[in-house]
């Protein structure tokens, strides 16, 4: 898919804000949005630790289309009803 | 940036360019010459333009006729004479004449062209072949040295079988629910209700589904695939990589979960959706056509999907269903329900090339972990996680990774993911396990932990490894990409610095572009098979195939034999695959079938967008 910006390559920098077995959360400075990545994506030289800055080259992101794609407006629905389905199923059960 | 006299030397051929101010009247030496490898990037934005540049080699001791500025490409009119070209006469090993084998001539392959070898008279002439191909972007041709005359395999030692594995085969066609777990003629019945057993095993599981999905309802809607796995178990006395194997046809294991939240188990974005769009039928790790799945739908507690303990407590919930399938085909005494026995045979090849294959796989944590070594096939059940030992590597017999001694937990991008199911019939190891000119030593399988200086420290232990079998040439492969491909380097360079040629097998194309180099990455295959080079979400599209197989074990011998693999291109051309596809066929004789790409399936509406 081509795009109109995609060489605009910009400098950034982050905070590393949350810690899991696969993935980092990252708060981008600036007040510019959040990102969370699995950990194969992160180059790590040091132990992650929590408040680590991180930097990477970003471009900014373009839609690819007008149209919805179908499949992940379905996937969309799906989760949400999955996960209306689990909680009420859920309600007064204790997990063992 | 001058370069060293020792790198001018490797790259005599490459374009002289000034590397900086240099006075009329200077004798120009390496000091005076930038590094060529940022020419390409130089001409691609227009700052440098190198027609009729002159060489490395033709400019070192020649006098400059004018004071030029840096980066002025070095043409004839610039300096006094063009230097001649030391004719470096290595000391041609001379064809030492075998007994009786007189007036072998060869004519050099070419891409598309025909390998002819006329022997005028002989006999007891050994030939083996280098084959040649390339991958990465790199077509690879390579010249057989006309004055060596043919390799001749010198040790005809009789080859050495160390062990057998045979596959006993038993068909299933239908699968239903059913007081217990059996298996009657070709049905299979599971228990009605074993989903508290499964849930009740892990303390993470809330819920689990079991849908049992036939050709009929392929196209339904399904969580992410977290794993494929075979049926099998050992027969008893067996142990895993000997002995006999039951295995179930026509149906096979799914994994697939979210957690409490809904959020999916495995990594990230979208590979959820309708089965049939988002699975490559017949690959090594995916499903066949026409089998029936037994799928999980795990639900995990919420948040730990991206815990450790979450991906694993789905696929041990998964593993007492499967267990409990195992016992009742271990039960079965009737030999008429084998349909099909597939004997393995791991040969050493005493006086042949000596090769190992060096699997990476994912250990990073959480769901990038996988099982090693379980008592049975994909089983859970006396399985180490890699990450727990520390990611170093650990030797196994190609007989032990086609009877599942890997448990994948792996949950990386569904198109470049090994499955478990995808080292049960892994195309490299059974290529390399039944080609006559290579000795297999063993297969080493390291893990990719998270910190660099980790992945170092595994990598030297890899370099030591393949140091230790004193092997002739190696393979490195990696699934999907990431820091992975690091390490998948740093492997690369351990092994190739001990003067070991190197193959490596990634899936790379646009996407998943290698983010490091170094100079023994010469000879890259790469897996992609997606039209546009990306990481598409369906499953298993990315992964190795027999045609990469053999395109990197043509590659490997022709570096064995020391012939010249051809430079990679700057960017990604799916072009070179298929001329080195092209160019093997045309020596063997012998047609490589290439696998089908997401094109073959019913187009979803996301891949119409994607690629119309």
């Amino acid at each position: 898919m081509p795009m109109k910006y995609g060489d605009k390559i910009i400098y950034m920098e982050g905070i590393i804000v949350r810690i899991t077995d696969g993935a980092v959360g990252i708060d981008l400075k600036g007040r510019l949005g959040y990102l969370e990545i699995p950990m194969r994506m992160l180059i790590t030289d040091y132990p992650i630790r929590l408040g680590q800055e991180v930097g990477f080259n970003m471009s900014f992101i373009e839609q690819l289309s007008d149209e919805p794609n179908e499949t992940y407006v379905n996937n969309q629905i799906n989760k949400k009803r999955a996960a209306e389905q689990i909680r009420s199923a859920g309600k007064g059960e204790t997990h063992a | 940036m001058a370069i060293s006299e020792e790198y001018a030397k490797e790259h005599a051929k490459s374009p002289a360019v000034l590397c900086c101010r240099a006075e009329k009247g200077v004798v120009l030496t390496c000091h005076n010459l930038e590094d060529p490898a940022i020419f390409d990037d130089l001409v691609d934005s227009g700052l440098l333009n190198l027609d009729g540049v002159l060489t490395i080699e033709q400019v070192i001791g020649a006098t400059l006729q004018d004071t030029y500025d840096s980066l002025t490409p070095l043409t004839p009119d610039k300096i006094d004479a063009i230097q001649e070209v030391k004719e470096e006469k290595e000391e041609a090993p001379k064809a030492e004449p075998k007994a009786a084998a007189p007036a072998a001539s060869f004519s050099a392959p070419v891409v598309g062209g025909t390998l002819k070898i006329s022997i005028g008279e002989g006999k007891d002439i050994h030939v083996s072949m280098p084959l040649v191909s390339g991958g990465n972007g790199g077509a690879a041709t390579a010249t057989i040295p006309s004055e060596g005359g043919a390799p001749v395999a010198t040790v005809n030692a009789e080859p050495k079988l160390l062990r057998t594995l045979t596959r006993h085969h038993y068909k299933i066609t239908e699968v239903k629910r059913g007081p217990e777990t059996k298996i009657e003629g070709t049905t299979l019945y599971i228990r009605e209700g074993i989903e508290k057993d499964a849930i009740a095993s892990q303390e993470l599981v809330y819920d689990l589904k079991i849908d049992i999905i036939t050709p009929a309802e392929y196209h339904t809607y399904s969580e992410t695939i977290m794993d494929v796995q075979p049926i099998a178990c050992k027969e008893k006395g067996s142990e895993l990589g000997s002995g006999i194997t039951r295995v179930l046809d026509g149906v096979i294991m799914m994994v697939t979960g979210t957690d409490a939240n809904g959020v999916q188990i495995g990594e990230f974005g979208s590979s959820e959706g309708i089965l049939d769009e988002n699975i490559m039928w017949n690959r090594p790790g995916a499903p066949d056509k026409g089998e029936i799945f037994i799928k999980t739908q795990v639900t995990i507690k919420e948040g730990t999907n991206m815990e450790r303990p979450g991906p694993l407590a789905a696929h041990s919930a998964t593993d007492v269903i499967t267990q409990e399938i195992r016992e009742a085909l271990k039960k079965l005494d009737d030999e008429s329900l084998i349909v099909d026995k597939e004997t393995f045979e791991q040969y050493r090849r005493p006086g042949k090339k000596k090769v190992v294959i060096v699997k990476e796989i994912m250990g990073q944590g959480a769901m990038h972990d996988n099982l090693l070594l379980p008592q049975e096939p994909v089983g859970v059940l006396g399985a180490r996680p890699n990450v727990d030992l520390g990611n170093v590597p650990v030797v196994v017999s190609p007989l032990e990774v086609l009877d599942g001694c890997i448990h994948a937990l792996t949950c990386i991008g569904p198109a470049s993911k090994e499955m478990s199911r995808h080292y049960w019939r892994e195309p490299l190891v059974l290529e390399t396990l039944y080609d006559p000119d290579v000795d297999l030593v063993g297969v080493v399988l390291v893990g990719s932990p998270q910190i660099n200086a980790e992945k170092f420290y595994v990598s030297r232990r890899v370099g030591m490894t393949c140091e230790a079998l004193e092997v002739d040439g190696a393979f490195v492969t990696t699934e999907g990409f990431g820091n992975n491909h690091i390490d998948f380097a740093s492997h690369i360079e351990q092994i190739g610095m001990r003067g070991i040629p190197v193959v490596g097998l990634s899936f790379c194309a646009k996407q998943g572009a290698l983010v490091v180099g170094n100079k023994y990455m010469v000879s890259m295959v790469d897996n992609n098979k997606s039209e546009g080079g990306i990481e598409n979400e369906v499953l298993a599209n990315n992964t190795l195939c027999h045609e990469d197989a053999v395109r990197a074990l043509c590659m490997l011998k022709a570096r064995m034999f020391g012939q010249e693999v051809k430079a990679a291109e700057r960017k990604w051309n799916p072009a070179v695959k298929d001329s080195n596809i092209e160019l093997i066929s045309n020596v063997t004789g012998k047609p490589i079938e290439r696998v089908p790409n997401e094109t073959s399936l019913p187009m979803s509406q996301k891949r119409k967008e994607k690629y119309s």
